[in-house]
């Protein structure tokens, strides 16, 4: 109960000095279009080791944690009780409460742990090591490491279809994909991108992965049942990370200051999105209304609005974020806690 | 310390991926300078890529594309070293230059994937500097030596930036 709209709710047949008229107008503004919305962007400051939970509905800090080990990755729990920041100087997988904004335990992974996903269905952990070149999985119970499978040359971004059966890692320094069967946790294809994939994002049907291929200023669309590459889309200069939203795709381009756009179907080109400097981590929330973007150099988190294709909002933060993963975490319509 | 070397040389030579990849972390140097001279006139020398003299570190400047974005440099120190740099993108109006390293040796500048931006704001009597930069330790891997570390990597860039803006501002300053 931390967004400040679950509160006014709570509170309101009590709040006697509005009317009722204007209680409900209230109540309608407050609730009706954000409902479907993120309610939190959790924010991964690496130069600063500092996690911020921004609530994004009035674009301000609710909380701050404290992380060693220069922080880099993050992923949520699908029930949105749990962050998981990665930690790779740290070699480690920090384990964050959401809602007592706390630290629940530190668990060490790998050499460079770096990128970091969930599945949705089973909640597995899958990351990334940089060094090892592993795909790691952990128990969401026990919180210990439980298996691992050998990818390309140090994997960076990580993402798992949303029937969990899938996971995708970009291999960076092999210029693939690898595509792991979820289950038997074994690699069951390889695909070959654009120069250096860093990001790796899945659309929701489960049916294409979008890599930001940080050398080659492209994205490399993969037809995840086909398991070969659809399309090569060139975008800004260093591209990071990508982020899918109303049939486009957003782009970050580290070095070009900008959000690369295009159109997922017909692959054109719609626009370059000015924003703060060195832009990496990016993430859409579900209702197709914004993208959030961590702007490293500028130290903000940026507000992108989908429709009229500008930032419309912007924090502060800690210095050096990335937020490389799904960074966003819905506060509204979780389950009572104890459900699956 | 041979040993050590060996493996560097190793690392330098065979490393596919030495210009691209990098350690986990990656730092930022930004330095600023008063000068007392007009904006255009500090634009006019820090916004001419290719003329790097007014810096004491370098003793050339070879390159060819002019001021267009993609221009590429060669910047030779008065060591002997050479760095390889182009350009991202100069934007006259903000007076803002943008390039990164696309090639140098750990033993020049022990960074990696630099990137940066000098730029100045001011009026006719007064200007302000901005040199700041993006950029991966010399080290690509964990636990670096010493020379290749973070730390090295920034104090190495805050000098070279420090040593720059002091020469340009005395030289801007004499010069009127």
């Amino acid at each position: 109960m931390h967004s400040s709209r679950t509160e006014f709710a709570t509170a309101w047949p009590c709040a006697g000095q509005f009317s009722f008229v204007r209680r409900c107008t209230l109540l309608i503004v407050l609730l009706g279009p954000s409902l479907a919305a993120a309610d939190e962007a959790f924010v991964v400051s690496q130069n600063a080791g500092r996690l911020s939970i921004v609530d994004v509905a009035t674009m301000k800090i609710a909380a701050e944690i404290a992380i060693d080990g220069k922080p880099a990755g993050i992923a949520l729990s699908p029930d949105g009780r749990r962050a998981y920041v990665t930690a790779p100087e740290g070699r480690a997988v920090v384990v964050i409460d959401a809602e007592k904004r706390a630290i629940e335990k530190t668990i060490d992974v790998g050499k460079g742990p770096l990128g970091i996903t969930v599945n949705p269905i089973d909640g597995r952990i899958f990351v990334a090591d940089w060094y090892e070149h592993k795909l790691y999985a952990i128990d969401p119970v026990r919180l210990e490491i439980m298996a691992s499978v050998e990818t390309g040359l140090s994997p960076s971004g990580v993402a798992v279809t949303g029937d969990g059966r899938l996971i995708v890692t970009a291999d960076r320094d092999s210029n693939q994909v690898s595509l792991i069967d979820a289950k038997l946790f074994n690699v069951i294809a390889t695909v070959a991108t654009g120069e250096r994939p860093f990001g790796v994002t899945i659309d929701a049907a489960g049916e294409r992965a979008y890599t930001a291929n940080v050398a080659s200023d492209d994205v490399t669309i993969i037809d995840l049942n086909a398991r070969k590459a659809l399309a090569t889309i060139k975008v800004g200069h260093r591209p990071y990370a990508v982020a899918l939203s109303r049939q486009r795709a957003f782009v970050t381009d580290q070095h070009g200051e900008t959000v690369s756009v295009f159109d997922t179907n017909s692959f054109d080109p719609v626009g370059k999105i000015a924003v703060g400097g060195f832009p990496e981590g990016i993430a859409a929330d579900e209702a197709g209304r914004f993208i959030y973007v961590s702007c490293w150099d500028a130290d903000r988190l940026e507000r992108i609005d989908v429709e009229t294709m500008k930032v419309n909002g912007t924090v502060d933060v800690p210095a050096g974020p990335r937020s490389f993963g799904a960074f966003l975490r819905k506060t509204s319509g979780l389950p009572p806690r104890g459900e699956p | 310390m041979v040993k050590r070397l060996i493996a560097l040389a190793l690392l330098v030579a065979f490393a596919p991926s030495a210009a691209n990849a990098h350690g986990p972390s990656r730092q930022k140097v930004v330095s600023k300078i008063e000068i007392n001279a007009p904006v255009d006139k500090v634009w006019e020398v820090i916004g001419n890529f290719q003329d790097m003299s007014w810096h004491p570190a370098f003793a050339k400047t070879e390159g060819e594309g002019g001021n267009e974005d993609g221009a590429k440099r060669t910047l030779t120190t008065k060591d002997g070293g050479k760095i390889f740099e182009k350009i991202i993108k100069r934007d006259n109006e903000a007076r803002a230059l943008s390039y990164e390293i696309t090639e140098v040796d750990v033993k020049v500048v022990p960074v990696t994937n630099y990137a940066s931006t000098i730029s100045v704001v001011g009026t006719a009597e007064k200007s302000i500097v901005e040199w700041r930069s993006a950029f991966y330790r010399g080290f690509v891997n964990n636990d670096p030596p010493p020379e290749l570390s973070d730390e090295a990597a920034v104090k190495a860039i805050t000098g070279v930036y420090e040593s720059g803006l002091g020469a340009l501002k005395a030289k801007l300053e004499g010069g009127k």
